[in-house]
């Protein structure tokens, strides 16, 4: 068979696009050619894996708040909430009142501006818990997808001078690993993998038969609050924060021996560097 | 092209109610292509913001019975070409120039040796790994990146995608399979560089 359908004609046999003469045609190329089929079906099964791999990214509450009913709102909060379409113009406004106008509109803008701070800080404090709510759940995800995953580790080795090097060229930083690890704990390998488009070294420790994945990035200064301990679906999340990195660590072991590893770790990074390297 | 939501005679005023009955309920939607193509939460959130604002002021000529979906993702679009990394990436890559835009691959585009060097059972496995396809997904251009968020993502059709792009149906297909091709290759070569170190 000379003719195999084009990568378009597959693609789009995929999305449902053909016409019904395109659709037919497809058909009767496929009944009779094994490797059309394969890439077909390659093709409907790359789209169901971006369409979940797509799926990535949840707005912040604060931002649905920021947008819901902003006509309806008066002038004042939307200039807190950041909408400034609506505003009035202040000149038109103190001009109708004179003296008094000028004191009121002095109290007001105080008022908006104190109003504006702390709004701002509200804001930022809630940016910081959603950006955690969203690492937690990114590193969750790539944790179980790791324990889930046939493929093995990209660099396999229990020498921390075998993998630490590993990553030279790879990743913008470097970090160092502990020397000495908490009893019945083992470094297993690592990974290199991606969090809010950072490039990640992810570290694969076994304590016992639990796994623990450690997630080294650069610290990106906005970054807080990946010390708070969380759990989720029965994992323990913890972390700490270094100068010039970050570590999130998730796994389901005991959280008393899954806080010593990062002990451990964070020791590595802010300790004797000579020794732990 | 003529856009079924063009209109130039205002017929009523703003309705917000309706117009966040329609647009709400897309937010998470918008956010994350956003994201996708920004690269940031807070560009997200100003390129989404900016766009709601864009449309509540715009929706009183928007036509009802056409498609408000299209309508406000074209708007996200627009948006995000203008906004601060929507500069940035066209200044390092031509959005629209760099495409072969004739809508059929020539060979050239095409190399064989991609398509048949694997089986589709190991393309599977490697597909499996959600962190490994996101960031194949990522060295997508913007082009591709946003036709094939809009048409796996969003489940748009490609007529909505012509509608939201601007661009001629045939432009689609041929941008959403080269964006499968990418996605394809730079998934072998993720593979390639990991079986490469073990050896």
């Amino acid at each position: 068979m000379s003719d195999h359908l084009s990568h378009a004609i597959l693609s789009a046999l995929a999305d449902g696009e053909l016409t019904p003469d395109q659709l037919a045609g497809a058909n009767r190329h496929l009944a009779a050619c094994l490797p059309c089929t394969s890439k077909a079906l390659y093709q409907s099964l790359l789209k169901s894996a971006t369409a979940k791999a797509g799926q990535r990214y949840s707005p912040p509450a604060q931002l649905l708040e920021r947008l819901a009913s902003p006509a309806s709102r008066t002038n004042s909060q939307l200039q807190q909430s950041g909408l400034r379409v609506m505003q009035i113009s202040p000149l038109r406004s103190m001009g109708r009142f004179g003296s008094l106008g000028w004191a009121a509109a002095a109290a007001l803008v105080l008022v908006t501006v104190s109003m504006f701070f702390v709004q701002r800080a509200a804001q930022r404090a809630e940016r910081a818990s959603a950006e955690h709510v969203a690492l937690v759940t990114e590193v969750f995800d790539q944790h179980v997808a790791t324990l889930a995953d046939s493929e093995p580790l990209q660099v396999i080795s229990t020498d921390r001078h075998t993998v630490k090097p590993w990553f030279q060229g790879k990743i913008p930083f470097s970090f160092n690993l502990p020397q000495g690890l908490p009893s019945d704990t083992t470094l297993d390998g690592a990974n290199l993998t991606y969090l809010h488009n950072q490039p990640v070294a992810q570290l694969l420790y076994s304590i016992g038969k639990h796994r623990v994945s450690v997630f080294l990035r650069q610290k990106s200064g906005e970054a807080e609050g990946s010390d708070m301990p969380t759990d989720r679906s029965g994992f323990h999340v913890m972390g700490f924060s270094s100068t010039d990195l970050e570590a999130i660590a998730v796994s389901d072991v005991d959280p008393a021996r899954l806080a010593e590893l990062v002990s451990a770790i964070k020791h590595a990074q802010t300790g004797d560097r000579q020794e732990s390297k | 092209m003529r856009l079924p939501w063009k209109h130039t005679v205002r017929e009523t005023g703003p309705q917000t109610s309706a117009f966040e009955r329609l647009a709400l309920p897309l937010l998470p939607s918008l956010y994350n292509i956003a994201f996708w193509l920004s690269h940031n939460a807070a560009d997200a959130e100003d390129v989404v913001q900016e766009t709601f604002l864009k449309a509540l002021r715009g929706f009183d000529a928007f036509e009802p019975d056409s498609n408000f979906k299209a309508w406000i993702f074209r708007i996200l679009r627009n948006t995000y070409l203008t906004s601060r990394s929507g500069l940035a990436a066209r200044r390092t890559v031509a959005l629209e120039d760099e495409l072969n835009e004739s809508g059929e691959f020539g060979p050239a585009q095409i190399p064989e040796a991609a398509i048949d060097r694997q089986t589709p059972e190991t393309n599977l496995l490697q597909m499996a790994d959600r962190a490994a396809l996101q960031a194949a997904m990522e060295t997508l251009t913007p082009p591709l990146l946003e036709v094939i968020l809009l048409c796996d993502v969003e489940e748009m059709k490609y007529k909505e995608i012509a509608a939201v792009l601007e661009i001629p149906i045939g432009t689609v297909m041929s941008r959403i399979a080269r964006a499968r091709l990418a996605v394809r290759t730079a998934l072998e070569a993720q593979q390639g560089s990991s079986r490469e170190f073990r050896a």
